[in-house]
């Protein structure tokens, strides 16, 4: 369940757990402090999914959205009418 | 726990498009002015991702006669979503919704689309076209750097949870730190509340990922909760509402999406397009929000959302839009997923039931208490009430402070004395009852008795339960840390508002849009021009009808 932290990537700037307001990542121990403190996802499923720890991140890839199976849009394979 | 003494003019609750405008305006006018959130100021609230709707009243497109287009408006999904407000509210609302799309595109909020007005969607072909398309990725951060500017005050991680006053009149706040040990003390001459819709209240889409709602996990009706125990009076408690969009992966913006809303046989589900549309959209779930659940429900599902035959350009314009309104995580989705909407019809469907209900507020933004005002989700909806009546309510939070009858903060000791105690006791208990669990067993009740179907013997029982269930919370409910302590504070908000969804819906007895009483099977006209107005008389809810006013 989102986000999820790539660790090699991440430096420890702690902008995800400024801007997230349901604070998944409550519980990181001194973050933006060194790059040796990384944020935790402590509550995931309450995450809206609304991509802003992405974009506060400086660094590409250091973090994204993986959206839960229970969330995977449902459609169909081709079109319409040949039921 | 130590207890913080923070003073202003005008304390704003919620620092959401109502909360920041509110401050912007107030800040202004000359007031000192607070801004509490309990999240992160810029990055919360249900508009934070954008938006790209805006209801607003132009005349240069609508033409000199506003009352003709508000009408037009009515036939709309705003008819309903209007139902509770006197028209001198949504008359205000269109008013002062040009003076408020110029001040946003003087900010930097794109309000035009390659330089001029531009409509489309959320309207009837050949009628009226209600809604401005407007870019509102940035809107939060834009408006954040405005109430900057102006001096106003932002605080964020703290939850101001009750009002503090009495007799009529509101004097202050008490707040929690969501993180730190530590009770904040608002002294505020007046206050805006702009704590936005309640979420919660109701078994969403997944229950168990909770924070797959249309709107964020932490709207829970706070302000609602804080002004019913302060005495102010709630409009239309009783009532429901519900959303449409795609399935599973729930998300506004169903107005944005330019294609024909179809069954499995390619059909359309409703009179209005035929084909792809990128004026109109397809307001087929507008008209009956209900309907893709029943066609569901039937057999007759699933229904579809169908982009094949758009052209290249369309496509483009309706991604651009989904991108402004704070659809790019779902576009990720897709695109990761190998989902193309032209070649692949995506589900949509009904969401759950959720509560609506609001602060009853006047055309000014004042609630029924002296000094108390609101704005947003809790007393009108959408981006454009949120930003009108955050702007108008601060200009007469500002007119009070101004005035001498306004009095000073006079002490309330015993009250914040009595929350920091309960504060207290839910951080030392060594066992007890968690928030999530405390906060399911609410939204089953709700659901199963307060929900689509609703009868005297259901909504008696229920409320029972909620009564037994909110006393064992109150009892056990314990906090782990910072974060939970605020879910619990929240969840104790959800329980008082969900004994007044069940003392109006009692009272309601009818039927009557989603509220649909199994003993009272009609509508009854004689009700039409009545609201149904809740407050708290000696601490015990009480419905009353009164003249819904002009």
């Amino acid at each position: 369940m989102p986000p999820v932290i790539d660790l090699n990537e991440c430096i420890g700037c702690g902008k995800c757990v400024d801007v997230c307001s349901e604070d998944v990542f409550f519980g990181t121990k001194d973050f933006g402090k060194s790059i040796e403190h990384k944020p935790v996802v402590t509550y995931p499923e309450v995450c809206w999914h609304c991509n802003l720890c992405v974009k506060a991140c400086p660094v590409a890839g250091a973090i994204r959205l993986r959206i839960p199976l229970a969330m995977s849009v449902a459609y169909k394979d081709g079109p319409l009418g040949n039921s | 726990m130590k207890i913080e003494t923070v003073d202003a003019d005008v304390l704003c609750i919620g620092g959401g498009i109502a909360g920041l405008m509110a401050a912007i305006r107030a800040s202004e006018l000359g007031a000192r002015v607070v801004v509490v959130e309990k999240g992160s100021i810029g990055y919360s609230g249900a508009a934070r991702m954008g938006n790209d709707h805006f209801w607003a009243y132009v005349p240069e497109a609508h033409g000199p006669d506003m009352r003709a287009f508000i009408k037009e408006c009515m036939l709309t999904q705003l008819g309903p979503m209007c139902s509770t407000l006197s028209s001198r509210v949504v008359d205000t609302w269109m008013e002062r919704s040009l003076e408020i799309v110029k001040l946003w595109e003087e900010w930097g909020i794109e309000m035009k689309y390659q330089g001029q007005w531009e409509f489309a969607g959320h309207s009837f072909p050949g009628h009226a076209m209600t809604h401005l398309k407007y870019s509102g990725h940035n809107q939060n951060i834009v408006l954040l750097d405005e109430a900057r500017k102006r001096g106003a005050v932002a605080m964020d991680r703290v939850m101001a949870f009750e009002l503090l006053g009495g007799a009529g009149r509101v004097t202050g706040a008490l707040g929690i730190d969501t993180r730190e040990d530590r009770l904040v003390e608002f002294q505020a001459r007046s206050v805006i509340l702009c704590t936005g819709s309640t979420r919660r209240l109701f078994l969403g889409v997944t229950p168990a990922l909770i924070g797959n709602d249309t709107r964020p996990f932490t709207l829970t009706g706070d302000g609602r909760a804080m002004a019913y125990r302060l005495g102010a009076e709630l409009v239309g408690m009783e009532m429901l509402a519900r959303h449409v969009g795609n399935r599973y992966f729930v998300r506004s913006g169903q107005g944005t999406w330019i294609g024909v809303f179809r069954d499995p046989y390619g059909r359309p589900l409703g009179p209005y397009v035929a084909e792809p549309s990128r004026r109109y959209g397809d307001i087929t779930p507008e008209v009956d929000k209900s309907l893709f659940a029943r066609v569901m429900e039937s057999g007759g599902g699933p229904v579809y959302m169908d982009c094949s035959g758009i052209s290249d350009e369309d496509y483009e314009y309706m991604r651009h839009w989904l991108v402004q309104e704070g659809s790019a995580p779902l576009l990720n989705h897709l695109s990761e997923e190998g989902i193309d909407p032209r070649k692949h019809p995506i589900e949509f469907m009904s969401y759950n039931f959720a509560s609506i209900g609001y602060i009853r507020c006047n055309e000014k933004g004042e609630t029924s208490v002296r000094g108390l005002y609101s704005a947003g989700d809790e007393s009108t909806f959408g981006i454009s009430g949120a930003a009108i009546f955050g702007w108008v309510a601060a200009e007469n939070a500002a007119a009070y402070v101004g005035e001498s009858a306004a009095p000073a903060f006079d002490g309330e000791n015993a009250r914040t004395e009595e929350k920091k105690r309960l504060i207290e006791t839910l951080q030392n208990r060594m066992d007890g009852t968690d928030w999530k669990d405390a906060n399911i067993a609410l939204q089953q009740v709700m659901s199963d008795y307060a929900g689509p179907v609703r009868s005297a013997p259901m909504l008696e029982a229920g409320l029972s339960h909620v009564r037994r269930l909110r006393e064992k919370a109150r009892n056990t409910l314990r906090a782990e840390n910072r974060w939970e302590l605020t879910r619990c504070v929240e969840v104790l908000n959800l329980y008082d508002l969900a004994e007044l969804v069940f003392v109006a819906a009692l009272e309601r007895r009818e039927s009557r849009g989603f509220h649909q009483r199994a003993d009272y099977r009609m509508t009854d006209p004689l009700l039409n021009d009545q609201v149904l107005i809740v407050r708290n008389v000696d601490g015990k809810p009480t419905a009353t009808w009164r003249e819904k006013e002009r």
